[in-house]
């Protein structure tokens, strides 16, 4: 027996300081999320500028809720945690506080670079390049602090807690690096280095991942240690828990495609995406009970305890959203969801329900331990939770009824067999009075976290901070303590870098197995003839579609239904794509998709449906973009442009850029004002609206016109 | 050369749906190693690695402590 006991402290401060940032991003996420929300059935509310409109302030909205309310969620969480785990304090204090000021440094620059339309456009991942630098740096200094932690732990064996925070800490840093992929043009622009379908995948892989393993694995940690914690009984099945951990490190990983089904992804991808999202129910399912039932016997704590009660709903949650999920992947299911709102309503299910509820509950858990008091008020905490569980229902229920109207809708025909709806709008305008709902679902549920926040300021008033915690433990003994015959499973957990590279290997198998066909295997992406580089208008046009965010609720992905291709045309095919740095499929239709766009309506008319989208569709709830008619095209950094896409693969000729290209882009430029003119619209051909309209009448007509000579390679 | 090896081998495998059957028999096999691991732990260590969040090693210096405990 081990009788060197050490007496040392944890760090409370770096706990502290990431519970508030955790409320007050919060706060700012939701009240994005709201103005995203309003301009749904009030496009005004952009206020005609165009730093807040829809397109740019969503990836404003998602980013701030995964990484700024989420992410500091998971870090305040972890560094309590592990610190307790491992009977140490944490490995740095300066790392703690460079993790900490890194990732509010990087939040800022997302709040600043996304309004101001640096975007990568790839969900998620839409951070420019010299932003995702500074994540990998952070998320490198966080993963030395916590292997640090983990090395000098007084705790022989490692809490199932922490193997899903070294998972975590693996895999977001492989997915962070292998989609962020660029080349950059500008000191905040950059190419994607794959194009279309590849491009697709790879952001689709990480996509899904983002969600497993940013938002669900560190928080399956966190719900491991603070669950047990608050309910003060041990964890239901310890057995359970280490095969929920490997099933779901295994599996999550290969269930990307899932988000491409019906797309012009090769059907063995799609395939291998449904089964394995299909698998996946299992050990969700398993932790979901594991987390239920470790309540067993204390249920009447939950009536009681408002911590508990956030925890019973963020495990449900998980639980609903998780069984969701599977089912979206089914591709008869996924045919009618896919494109609609039912995708808003399932991710909000996990990010109001598991997510949101699961951080509520450990900061109502955190800040009376941390202040030496009681909670302020119980009162008030119970009324969060039950606004906060309205806000969630005035959410989903309305956005899951429009998800599913606008599914029926698009695919429904006549008894001659024409659309019933062949109009878009008319699905739209259906559907806008559940938008209304769903803004109040949304402003329920931010009173609810402005309540949390006051009470817990009352908390900390009330109390007095403890910045450390005095804490006693053995030191590690060098030979194992007994516990009969030493295991594999034991002796694995005992040995943390064994274990990661365990970790390691079982999520790159599927990564894997899952990428490397679609870059090795040429007759994935078969070339059409006809296909060719878009034009140096056309690039800078694609560039503003991409800055103002359109692809945030337009498709470029025609499925291969009848439904889809009596709207919109011929189906997409994977060879269109093969320029498209990056691809923009889009995941999601609040108006029509654009992939065959080109020749549909005349230059003017698009030229008016810009300035006022009323104008031309009476009842649409796009904005207004009427800044693109005065802003003057950004022509001196087309060299830059055609350079980077050259490097990544688009076949410019040697020296295009810097002539040629300049003159190509004045003919086309004047050609499109020309036939504004014809129109009745006089528009300087130096705009950039002229790009845009360039690029919009290009989309999808590659393949109508005659076979080219020489192949597209 | 890896890249060339795997390259050759993909290039005619018409049929890449092998794949999809390829990964469910890694899966399976995974899980079922999986299954045999977590069925032979001992219970004391179970109960052991189960018991860890609950003792974080502080030490109780106030009454709060207890009323904290005592109420939650």
């Amino acid at each position: 027996m081990n009788t060197n006991v050490e007496t040392f402290k944890y760090d409370n401060r770096i706990v502290r300081a990431f519970g508030i940032v955790t409320v007050l991003w919060g706060i700012v996420g939701m009240l994005v999320g709201m103005l995203a929300a309003v301009q749904l059935f009030f496009p005004d509310a952009n206020l005609n500028l165009q730093f807040i409109t829809f397109g740019r302030i969503r990836p404003l909205h998602t980013n701030a809720v995964i990484f700024a309310f989420v992410g500091n969620g998971m870090f305040m969480g972890i560094y309590y945690s592990l610190q307790r785990l491992c009977k140490a304090r944490m490995f740095s204090d300066f790392l703690s506080w460079f993790n900490f000021w890194g990732w509010q440094l990087i939040i800022v620059s997302a709040a600043i670079t996304l309004p101001l339309g640096f975007t990568t456009s790839k969900e998620y991942a839409e951070l420019e390049w010299p932003v995702d630098i500074a994540i990998a740096v952070v998320w490198v200094a966080f993963s030395v602090n916590l292997f640090g932690t983990i090395a000098k732990r007084r705790e022989k064996h490692m809490y199932v807690a922490i193997w899903f925070y070294i998972a975590t800490a693996i895999t977001i840093a492989v997915l962070h690096i292998v989609n962020s992929m660029e080349m950059p043009w500008s000191w905040m622009k950059s190419y994607s280095m794959y194009a279309g379908v590849q491009d697709a995948l790879v952001q689709w892989w990480y996509g899904h991942n983002a969600v497993a393993f940013f938002l669900t694995t560190p928080y399956l940690g966190l719900m491991y240690y603070f669950l047990p914690k608050a309910a003060n009984r041990p964890v239901f099945s310890y057995r359970l828990s280490i095969i929920h951990f490997w099933a779901l490190v295994f599996l999550y990983i290969w269930a990307g495609p899932h988000h491409l089904l019906y797309s012009a992804l090769p059907d063995w991808a799609q395939s291998l995406g449904m089964v394995f999202s299909l698998m996946l129910i299992a050990p969700s399912w398993g932790g979901m009970l594991n987390g239920l039932l470790t309540l067993r016997g204390a249920w009447d704590k939950v009536r009681q305890d408002p911590v508990l009660k956030f925890m019973v709903v963020a495990v449900t949650a998980y639980g609903m959203a998780t069984l969701e999920g599977p089912l979206l992947s089914i591709k008869t299911v996924n045919s009618l969801s896919h494109y609609t709102d039912w995708t808003i309503a399932h991710v909000h299910v996990g990010a109001l329900g598991w997510n949101g509820f699961l951080t509520f509950s450990m900061l109502y858990y955190l800040w009376p331990r941390l202040y030496r008091t009681n909670l302020w008020s119980t009162k008030m905490a119970n009324y969060h939770f039950w606004i906060g569980l309205l806000g969630m229902m005035f959410y989903a229920i309305p956005i899951y009824v429009a998800g599913v109207t606008e599914g029926l809708m698009w695919k429904q025909f006549t008894k001659d067999g024409f659309l019933q709806y062949p109009n878009f709008l008319e699905t739209i305008v259906q559907v806008v009075p559940m938008f209304k709902l769903r803004a109040v679902g949304g402003t329920l549920y931010l009173v609810g976290t402005f309540l949390m926040a006051y009470n817990l300021y009352r908390t900390a008033k009330a109390g007095q901070f403890e910045p450390d915690t005095e804490a006693q433990a053995a030191a590690l003994a060098k030979a194992p303590v007994g516990h009969g015959k030493p295991s594999w499973h034991r002796l694995l957990e005992g040995k943390p870098l064994f274990f990661t590279v365990l970790t390691t290997v079982s999520i790159l198998v599927g990564g894997l197995i899952e990428i490397v066909p679609m870059f090795l295997i040429q007759q994935n992406v078969p070339t059409i003839a006809s296909v060719k580089p878009y034009t140096p208008l056309e690039v800078l046009g694609r560039d503003i579609y991409i800055r103002e965010g359109c692809l945030g609720c337009h498709s470029q992905m025609i499925r291969p239904f009848r439904s889809e291709t009596e709207r919109y045309g011929e189906y997409s095919k994977a060879g269109e794509f093969v320029y498209d740095h990056p691809f923009l499929w889009g995941s999601e239709r609040k108006g029509p998709d654009l992939a065959r766009e080109g020749g549909k309506y005349p230059d003017a008319w698009h030229y008016n449906h810009m300035d006022d989208p009323r104008s031309t569709s009476p009842g649409s709830i796009m904005p207004r973009y009427s800044w693109l008619l005065t802003q003057k095209l950004d022509t001196t950094s087309l060299p830059a442009r055609l350079n980077a896409l050259r490097k990544v693969g688009v076949p410019y000729p040697a020296g295009f850029e810097n002539g040629p290209a300049q003159n190509d882009l004045q003919a086309q430029a004047e050609k499109v004002a020309a036939d504004l003119k014809q129109g009745s619209v006089t528009a300087e051909p130096d705009r950039e609206i002229i790009a845009l309209i360039a690029y919009l009448q290009r989309l999808g007509t590659d393949i109508k016109s005659a076979p080219a000579t020489t192949a597209a390679k | 050369m890896l890249y060339n090896i795997a390259h050759s081998l993909l290039r005619d495998v018409e049929n890449v749906n092998a794949f999809g059957l390829f990964s469910l028999i890694v899966f399976f096999a995974f899980f079922v190693g999986v299954l045999f691991w977590a069925f032979q732990l001992k219970k004391n260590y179970l109960n052991h690695m189960s018991d860890l969040p609950l003792d974080g090693g502080e030490i109780c210096k106030s009454s709060t402590d207890k009323i904290q405990s005592e109420e939650l």
